[in-house]
């Protein structure tokens, strides 16, 4: 089995789980769209029905069969997206990084701002912010719980689009031109592509 | 008779999700620590409050801690659902982005 590349989606329950779960579901689709394996799942141990309560959505992408098919969590996440800034205050999102990965955040502060709450900056290789409600204001908020079931506004409209854009351009785990033809906000994922701030440790 | 029950030692046992022990009296809930899904701080104008404890009677979570003369918020466990700063009578009770401060009342090392 080769490399398997793992993304975390943090966010607030209810209120950012299905924008949440579009940037799981954009990114591995946009990777299956390239030939890559990919899985792209929720986390059930999480309290998704609970407002504001922190939720992970998943995703996986590899070269070769992803054979690690019953664990449930990205233990040793290399690309970790925050919906909800607030998160890297109150909890260890870069737990079990490795080194050489990126933190994706969705805000309007600086990386600088983002960084002095995170107290072990080693395993970190890149801090991006981007504004995603200032690109795309629109949050859907829908109540078909974490599985998926029902997607009536469509995959990759609200600020889904615009954090898979970003981590496309920050990590380079998908190419911008298929994950473009995956979101139905195209337009969003092409302006954060190019807006994202970047910054190198 | 054979014994067929599996016997999974306690560590290996899944997680319960969103099962949390009660608390006991007079004391905290250390399994649920709520204070890192906060996205907005109350803070309480001290000039303005009456203490009238409206704040006290509301809260979900019972973080606001009453003293002799002045009203805190328990930032460990306040998830800052704001119901606080809405039924203030006075408007004593502000609500500001976290990210705001510099202080971080809760680090969780992971959820469960």
């Amino acid at each position: 089995m080769g490399k398997v590349q793992e993304i975390t989606v943090w966010a607030s329950g209810v209120v950012q789980d299905k924008e949440a779960r579009d940037v799981a579901q954009c990114l591995a689709a946009a990777a299956a769209k390239e030939g890559k394996f990919v899985q792209g799942f929720d986390n059930y141990v999480d309290l998704p029905d609970r407002v504001n309560v922190p939720v992970r959505k998943y995703a996986r992408i590899s070269d070769s069969e992803i054979e690690e098919k019953y664990l449930y969590e990205n233990y040793n996440p290399e690309i970790v997206i925050l919906v909800e800034p607030t998160l890297v205050k109150g909890i260890n999102v870069l737990r079990g990084m490795k080194g050489g990965g990126c933190l994706i955040v969705n805000t309007g502060r600086s990386p600088e701002e983002i960084l002095k709450f995170i107290p072990d900056k080693k395993p970190l290789k890149k801090v991006a912010c981007v504004d995603a409600m200032g690109i795309c204001p629109k949050a859907v908020i829908d109540f078909s719980g974490s599985e998926g079931a029902a997607d009536a506004a469509g995959v990759g409209i609200g600020i889904g689009a615009v954090l898979a854009g970003a981590a496309a351009k920050v990590s380079g785990c998908v190419n911008i031109d298929s994950l473009m033809a995956v979101v139905t906000n195209a337009e969003a994922a092409r302006r954060a592509f190019e807006e994202v701030v970047i910054k190198q440790l | 008779m054979r014994d067929y029950t599996v016997k999974i030692p306690k560590e290996k046992l899944l997680p319960e999700a969103g099962i949390v022990k009660s608390p006991l009296p007079n004391s905290e809930q250390p399994d649920m620590i709520t204070g890192g899904w906060r996205i907005l701080r109350p803070v309480i104008d001290k000039e303005k409050c009456t203490m009238c404890k409206t704040c006290w009677i509301f809260c979900p979570d019972g973080s606001i801690e009453i003293t002799e003369n002045e009203v805190r918020v328990n930032l460990k466990y306040c998830k800052g659902c704001g119901i606080c700063a809405n039924v203030c009578p006075v408007g004593a009770i502000d609500r500001v982005p976290e990210l705001d401060f510099d202080d971080v009342p809760v680090r969780l090392e992971k959820l469960f």
